[in-house]
């Protein structure tokens, strides 16, 4: 259940950063950090779409897994597929941090809490993974 | 009893589901919205901000001199401080010529300088345009680009000391309202192809650089005298005709 809330924040910032990406929205509200450095950078473009649209693509089927899992379709399943997505999710978000940190040297906050929730989704898909093969 | 527990927390779980959407939803339709609405009908018959500087003195006066001047300008600041006052007295205050201040911001060697010009145009609203344009050359030090980033608060004081009501004058600057005749006056001097500040302009002769005491009272007579010529050449050439 966990899994699907978060999910679904992670979908909004998401969605947030690609809006902004495709122009919808005029200027980034970043407290803290460095936005629009970031998501102006080279680097915020991935396989030719914003990696910020990545992101809201990879947080869409991670509540879809989520709530599939919830109505009992095939749990085992879902919940491997969830661990592996949000392990691959914590990887890139790591990858990403770095080139905010040490390449581009510019911090983006909206980044670091879709970082961090996809950490936190990583953490929460492995117990649940855990308990599904216990209980299975 | 455990199958009632899990009802009442899928429950719950579908309502915190929907308070995030409907929350999420809201967010971002609302900073949507805000980008939206920055842009507004204009009105296309609207003229451009016209270039007009600063007056002072008497504006049918024979001669007219123009300077185009930087707040943040070490010479315009010598200038204002050591020469100005004589040109005001024995020349503007004489009636031999009037005087025109347009702002030309150094925006790209000088940060505070557009705000140095924008708190002297809030200042003219309330009619103290000269007063605040003293202040600002008298203590350019204080608030220029190596002593402070945030000159606002310099600027507040002289408003207060020139008496300006004090809150008028900081929501003017705030909202950065003058911004437009700002620029048309610096565009005046790139159209009239002014390179350095401070330049003058007396008459119909261009100068470029910080001029003394004597020398603009020259340009001025010079200039006085051409339109005297100007006149007299006039006048017989009107007797000619008759």
């Amino acid at each position: 259940m966990l899994i699907a809330l978060l999910a679904l924040v992670g979908a909004f910032v998401a969605l947030y950063l690609t809006l902004y990406k495709f122009g919808v929205i005029g200027v980034l509200s970043c407290n803290i950090g460095s936005c629009e450095s970031v998501n102006t950078s080279k680097w915020a473009t991935f396989l030719g779409l914003p990696v910020a649209a990545w992101g809201l693509g990879t947080y869409i089927v991670i509540l879809a897994l989520a709530l599939a899992g919830l109505q009992g379709v095939a749990p085992r399943e879902t919940a491997w597929l969830t661990a592996l997505i949000t392990g691959w999710g914590v990887l890139f978000s790591t990858w990403l941090t770095y080139l905010e940190l040490f390449v581009i040297h510019a911090i983006c906050m909206w980044c670091v809490i879709s970082a961090t929730l996809m950490l936190l989704l990583f953490v929460t898909s492995v117990l649940d993974l855990r308990r599904e093969l216990r209980e299975g | 009893m455990v199958k009632e527990q899990r009802a009442q927390s899928t429950k719950q779980f579908y309502l915190a589901l929907v308070a995030i959407a409907v929350i999420g939803a809201l967010l971002i339709w609302r900073t949507a919205g805000k980008a939206n609405s920055r842009v507004v009908a204009v009105d296309v018959k609207a003229t451009p901000a016209q270039a007009e500087g600063y007056l002072m003195g008497n504006p049918d006066a024979p001669v007219q001199i123009m300077e185009f001047a930087d707040f943040e300008c070490p010479a315009c600041g010598q200038f204002a401080t050591i020469t100005e006052p004589d040109v005001r007295k024995r020349i503007v205050e004489a009636g031999l010529a009037s005087y025109r201040f347009f702002d030309f911001p150094l925006t790209e060697i000088h940060k505070n300088t557009l705000a140095a010009s924008n708190a002297a145009a809030c200042a003219s609203d309330q009619g103290k345009f000269w007063e605040m344009h003293d202040q600002l050359y008298q203590h350019q030090p204080a608030w220029s680009t190596e002593a402070t980033t945030d000159p606002k608060k310099f600027f507040e004081r002289y408003a207060g000391q020139i008496g300006l009501d004090v809150s008028t004058w900081s929501k003017c600057y705030d909202d950065e309202r003058h911004l437009q005749r700002i620029m048309s006056n610096r565009a005046e001097g790139e159209r009239r192809n002014v390179r350095q500040t401070p330049t003058f302009i007396i008459g119909t002769k261009m100068i470029p650089g910080s001029l003394p005491y004597d020398m603009i009272r020259a340009y001025v007579d010079t200039a006085a005298a051409q339109v005297a010529r100007g006149a007299a050449t006039a006048d017989s050439g009107a007797k000619g005709g008759q």
